[in-house]
């Protein structure tokens, strides 16, 4: 069995996310503040009739960003494509998240979830890492992530 | 039939609010607001509004958002009584149909009860404010 994933950059690294629901990925955007609100939500975001929470997602993870906000080199210092917000919709939850950029989409073989080194992150909040290329690809647990509130 | 609703829209660090218009007493300059020893800091003062002095705070400071307390006030009959609003500026009335959109789960602690939900004006995301949540 082989599984979708959704591959993107953030701080450096490599992390990607198992393709379930609809996802649709638009360049970043300003959201609409909400004040009092937890720190890694950087608003709301109404698109096509849908108000999305929007979550950035490093802020989350506790990565800190390197470098100038919005974009970042990849693997052959290239810049990554820009800054993106990434909207998820599953278990009719909808929301989205900013990474620094989307890489590309692989399919992956299903196995035990190898932990890597994932370092610097809430492990709770990793399930694992899969191998692509000999790239490292962090896989996040975004049922644990946004389930505060 | 139209069981519209109707809301003043009020602007806070240039982000849009809302009230429902049935809280709304009267809409005054922050001219006269004089400190008062009572009340604890929440409070900018008292205010005189038909012969009596009605506490007033500042949404910004409620909402932590930063910048001076504004010039525009709101004489609110909230559900704990009378109280003076102060905000940047009123923009407008929102005579609508729209059903305001509960507030997202993750986005803030359950337990804060600022909102009462989200609506759509000019293109535009406006928080409902909650009376009771702004009273300190």
């Amino acid at each position: 069995m082989t599984s979708s994933y959704l591959v993107f950059h953030l701080t450096g690294r490599l992390f990607g996310m198992k393709l379930q629901g609809a996802i649709e990925i638009l360049p970043w955007r300003p959201s609409r503040p909400v004040p009092l609100s937890f720190q890694f939500v950087e608003g709301l975001l109404d698109y096509r009739g849908t108000v999305y929470p929007v979550f950035n997602l490093a802020q989350r993870v506790g990565l800190n960003r390197p470098g100038p906000i919005g974009f970042t080199a990849d693997e052959q210092g290239q810049p990554a494509a820009g800054r993106s917000i990434i909207l998820v919709e599953e278990n009719k939850k909808s929301f989205g998240i900013t990474v620094d950029g989307v890489a590309k989409m692989v399919k992956l073989e299903d196995g035990p979830a190898v932990l890597g080194k994932a370092q610097g992150i809430d492990p709770g909040f990793v399930k694992g890492c899969v191998y692509d290329d000999g790239q490292e690809i962090i896989i996040l647990d975004f049922e644990r992530l946004f389930n505060a509130g | 039939m139209d069981e519209g609703a109707r809301f003043l829209i009020l602007s806070l660090e240039g982000e849009l609010y809302a009230i429902p218009i049935t809280l709304l007493l009267e809409i005054k300059t922050a001219g006269e607001i004089r400190k008062d020893p009572n009340l604890t800091e929440l409070f900018e003062g008292t205010f005189e509004f038909r012969g009596k002095g009605i506490p007033v705070v500042s949404a910004k400071k409620i909402l932590k958002l930063p910048g001076k307390p504004g010039t525009a006030l709101l004489v609110l009959k909230s559900r704990r009584g009378t109280l003076g609003l102060l905000v940047d500026a009123v923009m407008d009335i929102l005579d609508t149909s729209q059903k305001p959109i509960t507030l997202p789960p993750g986005v803030m602690s359950a337990g804060l009860r600022y909102y009462d939900g989200i609506l759509r004006h000019k293109e535009k995301l406006v928080l409902l404010l909650n009376d009771d949540g702004l009273l300190p």
